[in-house]
């Protein structure tokens, strides 16, 4: 009885284990794609918001974009 | 303060009995009936401004974008929703040290801006030459819900700084629920109590620094004055009030209460909105004269002088600058 109750004990302590192992790796993934969402916000929000307005109507064109005029 | 200033607004008395129509009275508007005002329905209030922008008219006269030096914006639009904007700006910016308060570093710097301007979409980005990115986003996501992002990012790592507001919009309320970087979360709430008074209150949670606090806010206005004032638990007071005198004339005065760190300011400051100019000015109480000018030389191109002269520290601010497209 006194093994039943220390290997339940066990199986416990590596149950929370578990759980907080899962709790890291969500965390490290999640910070992750954070790190990788910033740096594809940091290059490509301006060229989103450009590609968005070249195709809105009505059409501009390509030279207007790069001329000062 | 709420319970005081709901008993203020009482509804209107009753109007008094109308005489028998005869003759000229027929003709004329009767007076009886052009004096009573409506009785209030409670349940069909206008919904009120936002939490954030419960002090926008005041902040509008006292708080102008002042700069120091030389400033030029030019915007093109290519589309009527698409545009992009170049600005130059060569003068100093204060840089807090640790030594002596803040010192002036000479700055120079091109930002290159992207618009896109629909009913349901706002997409605003400027970058600029130090590889620093403002994006600002609100899109409605149904009639009465808006998401709205805000960023700096910037390339040095843990500098960078983002925003969620989730705001949603009900027949007489708004509620707005941000989440932003260092785990800040933070929650709003507005609610017009009558046709003229609105209250609110907010709470945020700094996760980093395990700080929370709590804020009251009302807002009283009418067509021709606003009066507002904030409570918050960081031990901020700040009272408000803009009297719009004519047409073309607002003035605005502003107190503000800290009592962490005991420390009052006061402001007045005017609006004068004429048809070829802008003029904002205020007067402070630590001692700081300020003034904004916008011109209008042609279609499409402003002038901009601005000027801030700080008595006390003796910091004299001057810049200029032109605008050009809308």
């Amino acid at each position: 009885m006194a093994s039943r109750a220390s290997s339940k004990g066990k199986g416990k302590a590596a149950r929370g284990s578990n759980e907080q192992s899962t709790a890291r790796s969500v965390k490290k993934w999640s910070t992750w794609a954070m790190k990788k969402a910033k740096v594809i916000t940091h290059y490509g929000f301006i060229p989103l918001i450009i590609i968005i307005g070249m195709n809105s109507e009505p059409k501009p064109q390509l030279s207007q974009l790069l001329s000062p005029v | 303060m709420g319970s005081s200033v709901s008993h203020a607004a009482a509804p209107p008395p009753p109007p008094s009995p109308l005489p028998p129509a005869v003759g000229l009275a027929v003709a004329l508007p009767s007076k009886a009936e052009e004096k009573s005002e409506k009785k209030v329905d409670y349940l069909n209030l206008p919904c009120p401004v936002p939490f954030e922008e419960i002090q926008r008219e005041a902040l509008m006269s006292l708080k102008p974008e002042l700069f120091e030096g030389l400033r030029f914006d030019f915007t093109k639009g290519l589309n009527q929703k698409f545009s992009l904007s170049h600005s130059v700006y060569m003068g100093s910016t204060e840089v807090p040290s640790p030594s002596s308060g803040t010192i002036k570093v000479p700055t120079a710097h091109y930002e290159f801006g992207a618009n896109f301007l629909d009913p349901k979409l706002m997409l605003i980005g400027r970058v600029l030459t130090d590889g620093r990115l403002n994006a600002r986003v609100k899109c409605d996501l149904t009639d009465n819900l808006t998401l709205k992002i805000n960023a700096q990012l910037t390339n040095e790592p843990h500098f960078s700084q983002g925003m969620f507001n989730f705001d949603y919009k009900g027949k007489d309320f708004r509620a707005q629920y941000q989440m932003g970087n260092n785990a800040f979360y933070g929650a709003n709430y507005i609610q017009s109590v009558t046709p003229h008074l609105s209250l609110g209150s907010e709470v945020f949670w700094l996760g980093h620094q395990r700080k929370s606090g709590i804020g009251f806010a009302a807002r009283y206005n009418t067509d021709k004055m606003v009066a507002t004032a904030q409570v918050a638990s960081t031990g901020i007071v700040a009272l408000c009030y803009v009297q719009k005198v004519s047409e073309k004339v607002s003035l605005a005065s502003d107190f503000m209460y800290n009592h962490m760190t005991r420390d009052v300011t006061s402001s007045f400051g005017y609006d004068y909105i004429l048809r070829q100019c802008r003029l904002r000015g205020k007067l402070d109480s630590s001692g700081c004269v300020a003034a904004f000018l916008e011109e209008r030389l042609n279609m499409g191109v402003n002038f901009i002088l601005s000027a801030e002269i700080d008595h006390r520290k003796k910091d004299y601010k001057f810049g200029f600058g032109m605008t050009v497209g809308e």
